[in-house]
């Protein structure tokens, strides 16, 4: 108090500054810079990150799973433009997020609280802890199918996945967070290699031609391969970090580059899943079969050789350990965020302690969960992508209601080709999601047959 | 007293409200020239004080709040059907 009573005092008096400030600052004070001595690609580099991350951060384990499978069930066909569909879709999604979050410096689930309400804010953050609480279980299965390939247990699955929390945020700021969980995101690539290594045959490639089967397996395969696109907690999570890096709506198109660049990115990986997968159903593999026994990248090198399973394997445990990373740093943003404390990995663990409890908390239990002898980790990592699409629609209107709040956004809020693609999005989500749910619960209440 | 909402130059609704819990403020750490240049490349409205005030509550009609409700029962029941589908898949 002394100190602050003794110095010049400024023109403006300022807000009194925080350790998350400064930090934050020290950021900006590097874009501010580069923008300033007109380095273009300098400038990209600083501002890239969130969009890249919650793109590659879907590619996570349940989701390689799900594309690699649908490739061994039916080919490439009808998933070859399907997902790059997906992903244009989940770019206009997450476009709205980085513009609300550059515009109002505040989180999506904070903004749904405060703005309409805490009942909102509450289920929003209830649905992702939910859908987060399953998804991260079955990223600790995709490490352990992956490590199973090398001989190693679950014991070294929740070792590695629990110590890569702890050792990325370790360094107390976003900046050092964001470039460690980068760097591993990017070798989500290793799905691009495996497809190149197994080489599926030419005539897996039939373009426009539905996968056959039941209804109700057509429409699991449209609601989990959307699940593996889109969900809740890319919402929260690019939203969030947006913020937390300190973006602001000068911002806004380096923001909309990072965001695209992420959507190329996912999908080209993810069609090397599915490409990958495709060599199992073109080689006269074991398919699903074989994932379901000893595991995708076992049943992969019986068919395409020890390259193409060893490359998969390493691909699942860094989807699995990356997702880990993404999906548990939006539950720490949703949880401070509701509560209203503070939630930035700027701040430091006294400052920001729930937000980092929840960070490792909700890891701990995912991981704790594939310790349990007998559990049905398969079951759980298929069907944790269509409970989060079912969950999504909700999601999703409020990030169209945040995007078109002209109070909060001014002149940045969406335009009309903006909500239309946003209003379609939403409604072929809903109506795949619902499809299936009704579907697979007649089936199992006995009304129809499958 | 709750503080009234505002609006910035550019139009947009700023913070009303008590706010959060923050972090402690580490101004007496910093001396007055680098404080400055901290403060210069922020915004206004990105200081964690300022981000900490919570913004005002939307007035929603009555035909949205329903629309909303109807939004979120319609995706818990949905949301029941998967889960007991799935525990059926288990059994």
């Amino acid at each position: 108090m002394a100190a602050t009573d003794v110095r010049t005092q400024p023109v403006l008096t300022p807000p009194p500054l925080t350790e998350e400030d400064s930090a934050r600052s020290a950021d900006r004070s590097r874009v501010h810079h580069a923008r300033l001595g007109g380095r273009r690609w300098r400038l990209m580099w600083l501002l890239v990150g969130p969009g890249i991350l919650a793109m590659l951060g879907e590619n996570d384990g349940p989701s390689m799973i799900a594309y690699a499978s649908d490739g061994a069930q039916y080919g490439l066909g009808f998933f070859l433009p399907f997902i790059p569909l997906l992903f244009a879709m989940a770019f206009v999604c997450q476009e709205m997020c980085m513009r609300v979050g550059a515009v109002t410096h505040r989180g999506y689930g904070e903004l749904v609280l405060q703005r309409f309400g805490p009942v909102w804010g509450w289920f929003a953050a209830g649905d992702l802890t939910l859908t987060n609480l399953i998804t991260l279980v079955a990223e600790f299965v995709s490490i352990r199918v992956g490590l199973a390939y090398f001989g190693l247990g679950s014991g070294v699955a929740v070792a590695l996945g629990l110590t890569l929390v702890v050792f990325a945020f370790s360094g107390g700021r976003y900046w050092r967070w964001e470039r460690i969980v980068l760097g591993m995101a990017l070798f989500n690539g290793l799905f691009l290699v495996a497809a190149i290594l197994a080489t599926p045959h030419v005539g897996a490639i039939q373009f426009g031609r539905l996968p056959g089967g039941t209804l109700n397996t057509l429409l699991l395969l449209l609601a989990s391969t959307i699940g593996a696109t889109v969900t809740p907690w890319m919402i929260f999570f690019q939203q969030g970090a947006s913020a937390d890096k300190g973006m602001t709506p000068r911002d806004i198109n380096h923001g909309r580059y990072d965001t695209a660049l992420g959507a190329v990115l996912a999908s080209i990986f993810g069609i090397g899943a599915l490409v990958a997968g495709a060599a199992l159903m073109t080689g006269g593999g074991a398919g699903i079969g074989g994932f379901a026994g000893a595991g995708f990248p076992e049943a992969l090198k019986l068919v395409a050789g020890n390259g193409a399973g060893t490359v998969f394997a390493l691909g699942l445990i860094e989807a699995g350990a990356v997702a880990i990373l993404t999906i548990s740093a939006s539950t720490a943003y949703a949880a401070a965020e509701c509560v209203g404390v503070t939630h930035s990995f700027n701040a430091g663990p006294r400052d920001a302690a729930l937000f980092y409890a929840a960070n490792f908390g909700v890891a701990l239990v995912a991981a704790l969960v594939i310790l349990i002898p007998g559990a049905p980790l398969l079951s759980i990592a298929l069907n944790a992508n269509v409970l989060a699409t079912v969950l999504l629609p909700v999601s999703l209107v409020f990030m169209v209601m945040l995007a078109n709040d002209r109070e909060l956004m001014g002149r940045f809020a969406n335009r009309r080709r903006t909500n239309v693609i946003g209003v379609a999005v939403i409604a072929f989500v809903a109506i795949a999601g619902t499809a299936y749910g009704i579907d697979s619960f007649l089936m199992a209440t006995g009304v129809i047959g499958g | 007293m709750r503080k009234q909402p505002t609006h910035d130059p550019d139009g947009l609704l700023r913070h009303g409200g008590e706010p959060r819990r923050v972090g402690k403020p580490v101004l007496h750490t910093v001396e007055p020239a680098a404080e400055r240049e901290l403060i210069a490349h922020l915004e206004p409205d990105q200081f964690v004080a300022e981000t900490s005030r919570p913004v005002p509550r939307a007035t929603l009609g009555a035909r949205s709040v329903r629309a909303l409700w109807a939004l979120r029962v319609f995706a818990i029941v949905v949301s029941l059907m998967v889960i007991y589908a799935f525990i059926e898949q288990l059994s």
